[in-house]
């Protein structure tokens, strides 16, 4: 099938799960992926947060235009560079200080890259919502803060939800690149048991980890399916 | 809002701890490796073993220093090493050449080998050195898809024939042969395996080559590299120190000269003896 001999496979996997050199790369591998994600993940929300309450804040506020603007710059770098240069460069320049652990240069790559996007993606879920509910509330004389946290929030968030989600799976799989600074992610684990002295083919094991990929996506899509029926649980009523 | 800024003034701080409590390891040598290199370097499970790896162990216990390696992109070594700031020292099989003479010191050599070709049977001409065994000449590469691994000698080499200089003449030179690069030689041997001609053959070191095919002899071959009948593509495996590191360079040199003149039973040195400790096919 496709080149492929799916019992020499099969075989390859039995041989990874039995020897135990093999299983604990892999799982050391696994360990390295979910806590770079988490941690990025953490940096993310939270910088990206502050981002976009800063660049919804500026359409009302003149006095946030220029830290609006400075957040635009930031945002256009980091999209617009691919992130395996971001993190080339991280290693190589900006923490190239001797000692420095090479997972918080990945953490903090990671985490400033996915702040930019988070922070389109809830600029985008609260310019979703009709800017009629921001004037009733005002009109009924609440204050800006009270009717974004109270009316706008609430609702935005049921559209800002499944693109974090999206966020989170791309996050995951991109840090499948840490292996050029020299960490041993998921995929790397794949390459040392693929490597010449050990199976000497790269498929099997690249298969192996493709599962584990898989699985944790589909692990990450429940989560969020859930937390998403939470939400529009009101919507019903 | 003020929750938002605790907590980004919490994770900013435990960056800046972390980063102290470890940026002050400074007496130790770092060395830089490619750990895909085996028997020099290699993984065993998650940890980098092999003749270098031993070698520079020695180097540190002479020096009485930790030693920290660390695996990077091959391509990136002797940078590094010429900027000095995230590592004193590279071993990772790397061959002495003038161009990489200019941004590092060498030690003694202390390992000759051989460049290889990997190709699947019966594809490319077979012909026999001065000694009657069977070898592959730069001609026969001729037309060729030559896959190698990125910034390795291979790469060079390969990349030197088909291109030539201003003084010399390539062997391959307009004989339509090209070169593919991957990262690692594994990768290059995958894309050959998987028969979508990519690739037609491999060039990589000796030992290593052995390792690429030891699991499919039936349908694979690798044979040494020759330019005549008599003239192997050699080269001269060294460690890589930094240029302001003399006192490292000296304790290096110390320890592969000790190493190359402890003789055993069968009249192998030091360092041989550590070759075939770590190959095992």
């Amino acid at each position: 099938m496709f080149g492929f001999n799916v019992m020499k496979i099969i075989n390859g996997f039995i041989e990874i799960f039995s020897t135990s050199d093999y299983i604990t790369t892999v799982l050391d591998g696994l360990k390295l992926t979910l806590i770079i994600t988490v941690c990025a993940l953490v940096i993310g929300l939270a910088l990206g947060l502050i981002l976009a309450i800063i660049k919804i804040m500026a359409l009302n506020m003149p006095k946030m235009k220029i830290p609006a603007k400075v957040c635009d710059v930031y945002i256009a770098i980091i999209r617009g560079t691919p992130v395996a240069l971001q993190l080339f460069i991280m290693a190589f320049a900006v923490f190239a200080i001797r000692g420095f652990p090479l997972e918080l240069t990945a953490i903090i790559t990671f985490g400033l890259n996915s702040s930019a996007y988070v922070a389109e993606n809830i600029r985008a879920g609260i310019l979703s919502i009709d800017k009629g509910q921001m004037e009733a509330g005002r009109s009924l004389g609440l204050s800006y803060g009270t009717t974004m946290s109270k009316i706008v929030v609430p609702q935005a968030i049921k559209n800002i939800i499944p693109t974090i989600g999206n966020e989170i799976i791309a996050l995951l799989k991109e840090t499948s690149i840490v292996s050029m600074i020299g960490l041993i992610d998921l995929t790397f684990a794949a390459k040392i048991i693929g490597s010449g002295q050990n199976m000497a083919s790269y498929i099997v094991p690249m298969l192996f980890v493709a599962i584990f990929y898989l699985a944790m996506v589909y692990l990450i899509t429940l989560l969020i399916n859930y937390i998403e029926r939470r939400f529009r649980k009101s919507d019903r009523q | 809002m003020k929750k938002l800024l605790t907590i980004l003034l919490c994770v900013a701080l435990s960056v800046v701890s972390v980063f102290a409590i470890t940026g002050c390891k400074k007496d130790a040598i770092v060395c830089h490796t490619n750990a895909f290199f085996a028997p020099f370097e290699y993984y065993q499970g998650t940890e980098i073993v092999g003749v270098d790896v031993e070698i520079m162990n020695k180097v540190a216990d002479k020096m009485g220093k930790d030693l920290i390696i660390e695996d990077k992109d091959f391509s990136t070594l002797i940078d590094s090493t010429s900027d000095g700031t995230l590592c004193d020292c590279a071993a990772a099989g790397i061959t002495i050449t003038d161009a990489r003479k200019e941004k590092v010191n060498f030690s003694i050599p202390y390992y000759t080998s051989v460049q290889y070709v990997v190709f699947a049977k019966d594809t490319i001409t077979v012909s026999k050195n001065a000694n009657n065994e069977d070898v592959v000449l730069w001609e026969s590469l001729a037309g060729k898809k030559i896959g190698v691994q990125l910034d390795t000698t291979g790469d060079i080499y390969v990349g030197l024939e088909i291109e030539g200089e201003e003084d010399y003449e390539g062997a391959l030179q307009g004989k339509n042969a090209e070169k593919k690069p991957y990262d690692t030689a594994q990768l290059a041997f995958d894309s050959l395996k998987a028969g979508t001609g990519a690739i037609d053959v491999v060039v990589v070191d000796k030992l290593p080559a052995q390792y690429l095919i030891k699991n499919d002899t039936a349908n694979y071959v690798a044979l040494p590299l020759y330019y005549d009948a008599n003239t192997a593509t050699e080269e001269q495996y060294a460690i890589a120190v930094n240029k302001n590191q003399t006192d490292l360079l000296n304790a290096i040199n110390e320890v592969l000269t000790e190493l190359l003149n402890q003789q055993d039973a069968q009249g192998q040195n030091g360092i041989e003896q550590l070759v075939m400790k770590h190959f095992a096919i």
